[in-house]
């Protein structure tokens, strides 16, 4: 038996940047859902609700199977636990998404002309932050070929510095819906309220679960 | 004609554990290279073959000695009370012969059982077991066997130190720069300057004497350091020369593309690397086969037991050629498995861990230390990885390595033992009466 063969177990980098792409081809269909939902379209909501549904699976696949290759005699350049809680939290973003979805599939809500606008910028602002987490966690390959230091490693975590910022500013912007939701509370029927807010809820978990998963992501390369 | 067909005989016994050697460990020596896909494993096979041969041949002395006489003492054996004529020698002889013999019987078994080994353990753990059992605990130097048992602690440790050493400095100057690229060109030379300059001085610094003797004292004395010093530089120069053909005008591509570029220039590098740690490899461990056999040689040939006599040239020749035999028949396949389970072995990555191990094993080499190359690169790597340059590394070998000392050093001690016995029954006088009949004249 050779020492050096046993030696080795493989790399859960490759296939947690195959989880990252997986999740934001999830995170990309937030955008024709809305466009969807503004124009009303109940069989094209139908047809995404399933692609998102499928791809979510998918990742979960992928996160099932980079947990099986990982048996705790395996030592990491990343701390195991931080390694685990960004999958676990790289995932909530795929089933956040799939809520969203849920949420437009299983009630025909239309959105009030009045709140269009607001609605855009919400949206545009989560994709934004998730935009920006998923720039930074597909450089984890590369980041572990420059062992987590480096210029590389300054560049991602300059990246990752800007999330807190514009997560804030997605929450500002969804209180600012909020109201103007509540503001028209007379003309809008209470389910439909109901709905808005379901819909506001689902979207700011996107945005803040790409959040704590840039958190976690910067506690990997931090420390070993 | 008796010492001619002892000769012959354990001649074929060192043959046979020079096998097991070639057998079991080159394939690691190789490793690095062959699972960074920098060199194909036919080439690998063939490197790993002439580089052991010349490890083997031209350093191969050093720890063969240890093995020879370092830790059993002949002489407390000659002087043993009540001994016949020619029995002191023949009883050597007969406990040489069973310490090959267990050693190689004990890789077997143990490679059939799926355990890690080292033949360095097998050997001294097989040499000690006849001590003790031929003339008691004191015919064991024991401070020469602590020397070693610490040497064997303290290789993967200095293996793992220089690695992590060598891979912060390679991922901090080069990999973790902004153009990886830019920052190839003017440092890899220096590590092609240290590399070279190990090897050089290993094969030239006192580890060519026995094959020149005195007559070429400019190269194995102090002007080794002259030569190596020449070999670094000009080696150094070309490495900068090419890369810097290789990665010219590539400084903006995107920064997986610069890492990649930078990866295939380590690539050669890894290769001289890997050859290196096949050359100190053959250096250190052609003993384990060949140090009984020379000592059975000087004792049938002379008929007296002695502690100075050159080992001779035919010896080593002999243990490479039982190496390189034991690589061709299962090296390969060996090869295969140990190059398909390790890719995460970058050549960057490879070049610190061999690196690493070449400087650590032909230091101990040196220091006539009989070490195990394995476990030293073992060392290096996991050095690299508490760098935080490889993905998923198995702690669990650690404990591998322990255990295999704990188990290969006792059971290779007994089965020498019982070897011993069961040969001082049946051949002792077989022996004592070949060895007698050479004329005192002749010896």
């Amino acid at each position: 038996m050779s020492l050096i063969k046993e030696l080795f177990g493989q790399s859960p980098f490759g296939p947690l940047v195959e989880h990252t792409k997986k999740v934001h081809e999830c995170v990309k269909l937030i955008e024709p859902l809305t466009e969807a939902l503004l124009k009303g379209d109940d069989e094209e909501i139908h047809r995404l609700q399933d692609r998102v549904s499928k791809l979510e699976y998918e990742a979960d696949v992928i996160k099932h199977e980079i947990r099986e290759q990982l048996p705790r005699r395996y030592f990491l350049p990343v701390g195991r636990d931080e390694l685990e809680n960004f999958l676990r939290c790289q995932d909530k973003i795929a089933d956040s998404v799939q809520d969203f979805a849920v949420v437009l599939f299983i009630r025909k809500t239309r959105v009030h002309p009045e709140l269009k606008d607001l609605f855009l910028e919400f949206v545009g602002q989560v994709l934004k932050v998730s935009n920006t987490l998923n720039e930074a966690a597909v450089e984890l390959q590369n980041l572990a070929e420059t062992s987590f230091g480096g210029a590389e490693a300054t560049s991602v975590l300059d990246q990752i510095a800007g999330l807190g910022e514009q997560e804030w500013n997605a929450d500002r912007m969804q209180r600012r819906l909020s109201r103007k939701i509540y503001s028209l509370e007379q003309e809008l029927d209470p389910v439909t309220i109901l709905f808005y807010d379901k819909m506001l809820q689902t979207l700011s978990r996107v945005a803040n679960e790409a959040e704590n998963t840039g958190d976690l992501l910067r506690a990997m390369i931090l420390k070993g | 004609m008796g010492c001619l067909i002892i000769i012959v005989l354990t001649a074929l016994l060192g043959l046979y554990m020079a096998w097991n050697v070639g057998a079991n460990d080159v394939a690691n020596s190789m490793g690095c290279a062959v699972g960074s896909k920098s060199i194909s494993i036919k080439w690998a096979v063939i490197a790993a073959g002439i580089c052991e041969f010349a490890g083997s041949v031209l350093v191969g002395a050093h720890v063969t000695d240890t093995v020879r006489k370092g830790i059993v003492d002949p002489t407390v054996i000659a002087s043993l009370p009540g001994l016949g004529p020619g029995e002191a020698p023949a009883l050597v002889l007969i406990g040489m012969a069973a310490s090959l013999l267990a050693a190689a019987v004990w890789l077997n078994v143990a490679t059939w059982m799926g355990m890690p080994v080292s033949t360095s353990h097998s050997i001294v753990g097989a040499i000690a077991g006849y001590g003790i059992i031929a003339a008691g605990w004191s015919a064991v130097h024991w401070g020469k066997m602590g020397q070693i048992v610490a040497s064997w602690f303290l290789s993967p440790l200095a293996g793992g130190i220089l690695g992590f050493i060598l891979f912060k400095m390679i991922s901090k100057l080069i990999l973790g720069r902004k153009r990886p690229v830019l920052a190839a060109v003017s440092i890899t030379p220096f590590v092609v300057f240290l590399m070279m300059v190990v090897v050089t001085l290993a094969i030239a610094y006192k580890g060519l004497k026995h094959l020149t003797g005195e007559r070429a004292e400019w190269i194995t004395g102090n002007g080794a350091f002259l030569a190596a010093a020449v070999v670094g530089l000009l080696s150094a120069l070309t490495a900068r020369i090419l890369i810097r053909r290789a990665l010219r005008d590539k400084e903006d591509l995107p920064l997986p593309d610069q890492l990649e570029l930078v990866e295939r220039v380590f690539a050669p590098l890894v290769v001289v690397a890997s050859c290196a740690v096949a050359f100190s490899h053959g250096a250190n461990d052609v003993a384990n086969a060949v140090g009984p056999l020379a000592a059975i040689v000087d004792i049938a040939s002379t008929c007296t037991v002695k502690m100075r006599v050159f080992v001779p040239a035919w010896v080593l020749v002999l243990g490479g050629c039982g190496i390189v035999a034991g690589l061709a028949t299962f090296g390969y396949r060996v090869m295969q498995t140990v190059g398909t389970k390790i890719t995460q072995m970058t050549p960057s990555r490879g070049v610190a861990a061999a690196t690493a191990a070449t400087i650590t094993v032909l230091v101990c080499t040196r220091m006539k230390l009989p070490v195990s190359t394995t476990h030293t690169l073992v060392g290096a790597i996991l050095g690299i990885g508490l760098a935080r340059g490889l993905a998923a590394v198995n702690r669990q070998v650690t404990r591998n390595i322990f255990g295999s000392w704990f188990i290969t050093v006792p059971a290779a001690a007994i089965l020498a033992m019982v070897f011993f016995l069961l040969g001082k029954v049946l051949l002792l006088e077989y022996v004592q009466q070949a060895l007698c009949q050479v004329p005192p004249s002749a010896g």
